[in-house]
Parts: C-alpha cells; sequence; structure tokens
C-alpha cells in the first residue's frame, strides 16, 4: 500500500476515536461526579475518576424516597405502557399487511394522514381533560398508545412472510384470529422484541406527556424529577446576575443531579446490549420499504 | 384456492341479486346487477374479513380517530373562545380573533424566528453529520474496530434529553463545569455557556449532533453497503483515489436515502423536538430559545390561553405540512422517488 492511503486510513481512524469518545467521556464524568465528595466538585477536581469516593449522594437520595417513588411511576408508566402499545400495534398492523384486505388503502392513508398533520398539543391536551384522564397514566398511554412508525415496521414484517403458510391454514378453515396467534406471531419475534424494546425505551425516556398531562407529584415518572431539578434555577436570579458566581450557591447541588442521573440511566444501559443488537435490526427491517 | 374464490364469488353473487333485487330492479333495471354485484362482493369481504375490522376497528376508533382525527377537529378552539365548562365542540366562536393578537404580537415574530433560526442550524450542521460519520466509518476496514466505534456513537441517542440535558448543563457550569475549569486552566474567565445568547444555539445544535449522530450512520452504512462493489473496482482500475470515489460513486449511491431522511426531517422540522429545547432552555436565554412548542406550553397551559395558543398550533401544524410537501416535491423534481 503506497504511503499516502496509509496515512489517510489513520487519521480516519484517529479522528473518529476521538469522536466516540468525547460522546462518551461526559457519562463518564457525571458518574465520576456522582460518587465524589461535596467538597472536590466545588474546587473542580473531579474529571473521569471519583475524588473522595463516597455513596452519601445516592443514600441521601434513597432516604429523600422522592427518586424511589418517581423511578416506581417510571417502572408502571414504561411495563403498562409497552405492553397496551404492543397489542394495539400487532391488532392494527397485522389486517393492514393482508393484500386482500378490504378497506385496506382507505385506513392506511388515514392514518399516514396523522403523519403529516395533527391538531397539536393543545386541542390534544383539550380532549384528554374532557375525558377526565388528566393526572392518570392513561392519558399517557392512549395518547401514545400506537407509534405510526412502528405499526409500519411491524406491517412490513408480516407482509414478508410467506403467504404460503397462511393459505394453507385458511383452506383448513382457521379464522384471522388462529392464523394471526399460531402462525404470525410465532415467526414475529424478532420485530416484537424490536418494538417492545422501542416502545419500553420511548416510555422511559420521554418526560413531555407526563409533565403536559399529570401535575400531581405523586404520579411524576424520574425524567419529569431531573428536569425540575436541571430548570430549578431561580429564574430571578438568572435575569437580574447572569454572571454572579452567587447563582450556583442556588443550584440543585451538581452532585445530587449526577447520582439521579446515573440512577435514571442504569436499566438503560442494562438492557444496551440488547437495545444495540434490535434496534439496528428494527431500523433494517423499516427502512426495507423504502 | 383459486377454485374455492370462484366458487364462492358465484354464491354470493346469486345470494346478492336474490336480495336485491326487489329494492332496485323497478327504478333502475339496467343498474341492478352491476350495483347488486358490488354491494355482493362488498359484504362477502366484510363478512369474509369480519375477524380482521374486530382487531383493526377497536384501535382505529379508540387511537387514531379519538386522539388523532377529534383533536384536529379540535383546533377549531382557535377560533373559538375556549372555556372547560362550554367544552371542545360548545364553546363561542370568535372568528379570526386570537389569530389577529397573534400575528400582531411581537412575542410571535421573535419565537418564529426563533423558531426558523434554530431549524436552519439543525439542518446546515446536524443533518449531515451521520453521513460524514457514515463516510468516514465506511473507510474503515478493521471490522471490530468499526463496530467498537458504532456500539459507543449509539449510547447517547437512548438516553433521555432530561439525562443529556443534566450531563451538558453539569459540563458547562461556570463553576463546577469540567469544560470551564479547562478555560479557568488556560488562564482566561469562564464562559456562561448556557446564559449567553451566543452560545446557547450553538449548545442547541452541538447536543443535538451529539444526541443523533452516531444513530444516524445505521441507515447511511447499510445504504452503502447496498452499491455494488463492481463500482468501485471499476474506479480503482481507471485510477480513481478514495476520494473521487466517495463523490462519485458512495454519494451518488446514497442519494435516495438522503433524500427520504430529508423529508422525514422536514416532518418534523418546525417541531425541533420540545424535550430538548425545554430542558436547555432558561429565561436568561429567552430572547433566542424560545420556540413554537415551548411558546405554547407555557402561555397555553401554564397560563391557561387555550385558545389563543391553539391558534399558534394550527399555524404550526400547516407550515409543517407545507414544508413536508414542499420538500416531497423539490425531490421528486431533482429526479428521486419522494415518500408520496
Amino acid at each position: 500500500m503506497p504511503a499516502w492511503p496509509r496515512l489517510s486510513n489513520a487519521l480516519i481512524a484517529v479522528f473518529l476515536s476521538i469522536v466516540a469518545l468525547l460522546m462518551v467521556l461526559p457519562f463518564l464524568n457525571v458518574i465520576a461526579v456522582s460518587f465524589s465528595s461535596s467538597r472536590a466538585i466545588v474546587s473542580n477536581e473531579v474529571v473521569l475518576w471519583p475524588v473522595e469516593f463516597n455513596t452519601r449522594t445516592y443514600y441521601n437520595l434513597y432516604r429523600d424516597g422522592n427518586l424511589i417513588r418517581s423511578l416506581r411511576n417510571t417502572v408502571i408508566l414504561t411495563v403498562g405502557g409497552t405492553v397496551l402499545n404492543m397489542v394495539a400495534t400487532t391488532l392494527i398492523s397485522f389486517p393492514l399487511s393482508r393484500p386482500n384486505f378490504r378497506g385496506r388503502k382507505l385506513f392506511l392513508s388515514l392514518i399516514i394522514f396523522t403523519m403529516l398533520f395533527s391538531g397539536g398539543i393543545i386541542p390534544t391536551y383539550v380532549l384528554v381533560q374532557q375525558l377526565g384522564l388528566l393526572n392518570t397514566f392513561w392519558s399517557v398511554w392512549l395518547t401514545t398508545l400506537v407509534s405510526t412508525w412502528n405499526l409500519f415496521i411491524m406491517k412490513t414484517f408480516f407482509g414478508t412472510i410467506p403467504a404460503s403458510l397462511t393459505e394453507a391454514a385458511a383452506i383448513d378453515g382457521a379464522n384471522d384470529l388462529f392464523i394471526l396467534v399460531r402462525i404470525i406471531l410465532p415467526l414475529s419475534m424478532p420485530v416484537i422484541a424490536t418494538l417492545t424494546l422501542f416502545y419500553a425505551v420511548g416510555h422511559w425516556n420521554s418526560y413531555f406527556n407526563v409533565m403536559l398531562y399529570i401535575t400531581r407529584s405523586q404520579l411524576h415518572t424520574v425524567m419529569v424529577l431531573l428536569v425540575q431539578m436541571i430548570r430549578s434555577v431561580d429564574p430571578q436570579l438568572l435575569e437580574t446576575a447572569p454572571d454572579s458566581t452567587e447563582i450556583t450557591r442556588y443550584m440543585t447541588p451538581e452532585g445530587v443531579q449526577a447520582a439521579a442521573i446515573v440512577v435514571a440511566t442504569v436499566p438503560i444501559m442494562l438492557v444496551y446490549p440488547f437495545l444495540q443488537k434490535y434496534f439496528v435490526k428494527g431500523v433494517m427491517i423499516g427502512s426495507l420499504k423504502q | 384456492m383459486f377454485v374455492v374464490r370462484l366458487q364462492n364469488s358465484v354464491q354470493t353473487r346469486a345470494v346478492s341479486k336474490a336480495t336485491h333485487r326487489p329494492t332496485y330492479s323497478a327504478a333502475n333495471p339496467a343498474g341492478t346487477l352491476s350495483r347488486g354485484r358490488g354491494r355482493g362482493r362488498l359484504w362477502h369481504d366484510i363478512h369474509r374479513d369480519r375477524y380482521l375490522y374486530a382487531m383493526l376497528l377497536p384501535v382505529f376508533i379508540g387511537f387514531f380517530l379519538l386522539f388523532r382525527y377529534v383533536p384536529m377537529y379540535g383546533v377549531t378552539i382557535a377560533f373559538r373562545n375556549y372555556r372547560i365548562v362550554d367544552g371542545m365542540f360548545g364553546s363561542q366562536w370568535v372568528g379570526m380573533r386570537h389569530f389577529e393578537r397573534l400575528f400582531r404580537s411581537p412575542e410571535f415574530v421573535l419565537i418564529l424566528r426563533n423558531t426558523l433560526l434554530l431549524n436552519f442550524y439543525q439542518l446546515v450542521f446536524q443533518f449531515p453529520a451521520p453521513i460524514v460519520l457514515a463516510l468516514l466509518l465506511n473507510e474503515i476496514r478493521a471490522a471490530g474496530f468499526k463496530r467498537t466505534l458504532q456500539s459507543v456513537m449509539y449510547v447517547p441517542y437512548f438516553l433521555s434529553w432530561a439525562v443529556l440535558g443534566g450531563i451538558i448543563i453539569g459540563l458547562l457550569s461556570p463553576s463546577t463545569g469540567i469544560i470551564n475549569a479547562f478555560i479557568r486552566g488556560l488562564g482566561l474567565e469562564p464562559v456562561y455557556f448556557m446564559m449567553s445568547t451566543g452560545w446557547w444555539p450553538v449548545v442547541f445544535v452541538v447536543s443535538g449532533i451529539w444526541n443523533s449522530a452516531g444513530w444516524g450512520t445505521i441507515i447511511y452504512l447499510a445504504a452503502i453497503s447496498g452499491i455494488d462493489p463492481q463500482l468501485y473496482e471499476a474506479a480503482t482500475i481507471d485510477g480513481a483515489g478514495r476520494l473521487r470515489q466517495t463523490w462519485h460513486i458512495t454519494l451518488p449511491g446514497i442519494r435516495s436515502t438522503i433524500a427520504i431522511l430529508l423529508i422525514l426531517n422536514m416532518g418534523r422540522f418546525i417541531d425541533l423536538g420540545f424535550e430538548q429545547v425545554w430542558v436547555l432552555q432558561n429565561p436568561a436565554v429567552r430572547s433566542v430559545a424560545e420556540v413554537i412548542p415551548t411558546y405554547v406550553y407555557r402561555i397555553g397551559l401554564q397560563a391557561m390561553q387555550y385558545s389563543y395558543t391553539a391558534a399558534l398550533g394550527l399555524f404550526q401544524s400547516l407550515v409543517g405540512l407545507v414544508l413536508v410537501l414542499t420538500a416531497n416535491w423539490v425531490i421528486r423534481a431533482m429526479g428521486e422517488e419522494g415518500l408520496f
């Protein structure tokens, strides 16, 4: 190999390694901060390794109870929401994946239109309010019941299952429900795993809907709690003295925030290997159609 | 299978003729046959697909109709004076009053400008980032190294904006942030990144790239791997270097993917991602960071001006629709396949 391509290879490798490092180093910093003493944090000694290691912050968070309660809420919201999402998405994707289904085109057009135009935040909020769903998890579950994107991924996958399998069953007198449960679903485990993860991660991470529909702090999830911590700087102070170091004294202590971030992220990191494997697959299935 | 179908349809034709003749034959004997046959088919199909309807309709009505289409009608509260007691459909009509107030208010100009500017930055800097990364990753031949890089780069995509925002604000903190510790180490004054109207848009765009650039490479890498290797071989024989191959083979090879993703991006264009903006926002930078969705939330829900902000929301939805259709049209005019 001549010298120039070898050099450019090396440069690309170095550049990409630096980019990748820059992308994860912030997490290491946060983990280090969460285990360091507040003295070390304030005097800027923490970089990527904890200084004066302790688990005080975590203990205080645990004692406070708010974080634990919000984590419990997140788990309920995520598990309940994901189950509903999967059932609903399967039920609507299967008929739409049958080529002879009467009304297929009409339903598909009506569904695609919702991707292009929406009533917006306020009308949806008003509807939820009128239905009396505010301050219940149902508000979040029902307004995010089916992701149109995921619906298309599942529909495409169902469509790739050979028709000969279902036709044979149909001739034997099997109805469509039987075909879905006994033939299609057992062959669809990859897409089921993928979409379950898509939905679950979505519920775990998103905070807007909870913030919008649920005002009772008893029902807040961990992400809403985190956003409140982050935004809890006194606005008055910021507006009057944007360059005063006084501000920092009123902020939520960095250590507490860092610990809350770590706690909220651990579950995602635990399933990350699965996430990666199935998410990549999911994106591929979704892009097949295009 | 075919035989069964044929028999079925013959049977239903006979049945439908028998049932429909009394009603239609008198009025229009010629039309009876075709009309009766169409009806018969329809009922036959509906009966055949009854299990499918039983699956689809509850979800379609309970979700798409109720939570997607009813709010679309609900935007009419933008033309009403919505009061909770009167309900969505019973409040008094006021015509274009909310729109007039909206278009006259100085705040509207500000948030529209911010929304468009931040979108423009995203389009110019954030959209090409995964393309560049994918092209570079494609040059790496060691499979293990490449996979490791990818796994590391995907991580930020799986984290909540609450988490990413917290990390960013922590890193950039003027007193305890590691970045400012470094700046002070150079003997300079600490920078108030999050409170500076100059720095905030930069933080916004960089954080967006951090969140999604790595993840975005997947689809481009898949598109690149679909390019015919013979093209590269031919180019090599013709003496084209790697840069020329990237420019003349790889980039044209993923053109249609870029086009599709651009249209999809346009769909979310004006929406901007509420969660990202909201977590990074603070009152000191409101003049550059207040965008349509955050304004709708703050004024509409926190200050309960439902109708006024519904008008703004409708404006946003319409602009979004126009943008997607325009992007689709432009891309089709350029000879690529559009989405619709």
